[in-house]
């Protein structure tokens, strides 16, 4: 009962901040703020639905192989972030600025 | 490479910690089932000369357990700190965004310890590595005021701990 609950509650959290990530891919105004939004809201909301999906798993084996999955995401995320800002500062691309300073 | 006994004791130890740490991983992602066992015998085979290949035994010769502890507790820590700093500024009415583009000086050894420096402050709350040029860091961050100079010193440290490096 309270594990469904606690389950639950964190795969909304999940929920909540993959859509979070999505409004900030679509409202930032360059590529290293999108970056931003999206490697570190999916990251987060990745963790939550994961843990929810643990939660309810059958077996032990089965939650385990669950949270396995983060870190190797969290990896590939963390190095595709990286490689994408190397890349955008390499072609030139400057980072958008506040104009009102 | 081999050279003294030490060295195969190294060695040998190091095929045993892998074998057994991958065998471990095939155990997860088939969830205990060892039907196509055959299988797991070439894949866990195959990674375990890979790895060797890509980290030879003896590269990471300081790594401390308690160290990697302390860093994937604030690792997580700013995990959580980050995604709703990130999902705060998302969400928000006025876009509040004063991006700029920092320079800072980098203490920790080439190779793994700064490409896993680079790599990690992408997930870090309001930092995105962009370049490593010489020893400085050219970081990405999406509010100045934020304190992420503090935090990338210790997100270093951490690092710097965990391998067994000076910062």
């Amino acid at each position: 009962m309270l594990l469904d609950l606690a389950s639950n509650l964190l795969l909304l959290a999940g929920g909540f901040f993959f859509c979070a990530g999505t409004v900030g891919l679509l409202r930032f105004p360059d590529v290293y703020t999108r970056l931003h939004a999206l490697a570190k809201a999916d990251n987060l909301g990745l963790g939550c639905l994961l843990a929810g999906l643990a939660l309810k798993a059958d077996s032990l084996v089965q939650a385990i192989k669950l949270l396995a999955i983060w870190p190797l995401v969290l990896v590939a995320s963390a190095v595709v972030g990286y490689a994408i800002a190397h890349r955008a500062d390499q072609l030139g691309i400057t980072p958008w600025q506040r104009d009102d300073r | 490479m081999i050279r003294g006994k030490s060295d195969v004791k190294i060695m040998i130890g190091c095929l045993l910690r892998r074998t057994v740490g991958f065998a471990l991983v095939w155990w997860v992602a088939t969830e205990g089932n060892f039907t196509a066992w055959p299988l797991a015998v070439i894949a866990v085979a195959v990674t375990v000369a890979v790895s060797l290949r890509l980290l030879p035994p003896g590269s990471t010769p300081g790594l401390s357990l308690s160290g990697m502890a302390g860093f994937v507790g604030y690792f997580f820590r700013q995990s959580i700190r980050g995604g709703f700093q990130v999902s705060r500024l998302a969400l928000q009415r006025q876009l509040q965004l004063r991006p700029a583009i920092l320079e800072l000086p980098v203490t920790l050894p080439t190779g793994l310890p700064r490409l896993l420096l680079i790599a990690t402050l992408g997930l870090m709350p309001g930092t995105l590595g962009v370049r490593l040029e010489d020893d400085l860091l050219y970081l990405h961050v999406l509010d100045t005021g934020l304190p992420v100079v503090e935090e990338t010193a210790q997100l270093s440290g951490h690092i710097a701990r965990m391998l067994g490096v000076n910062r």
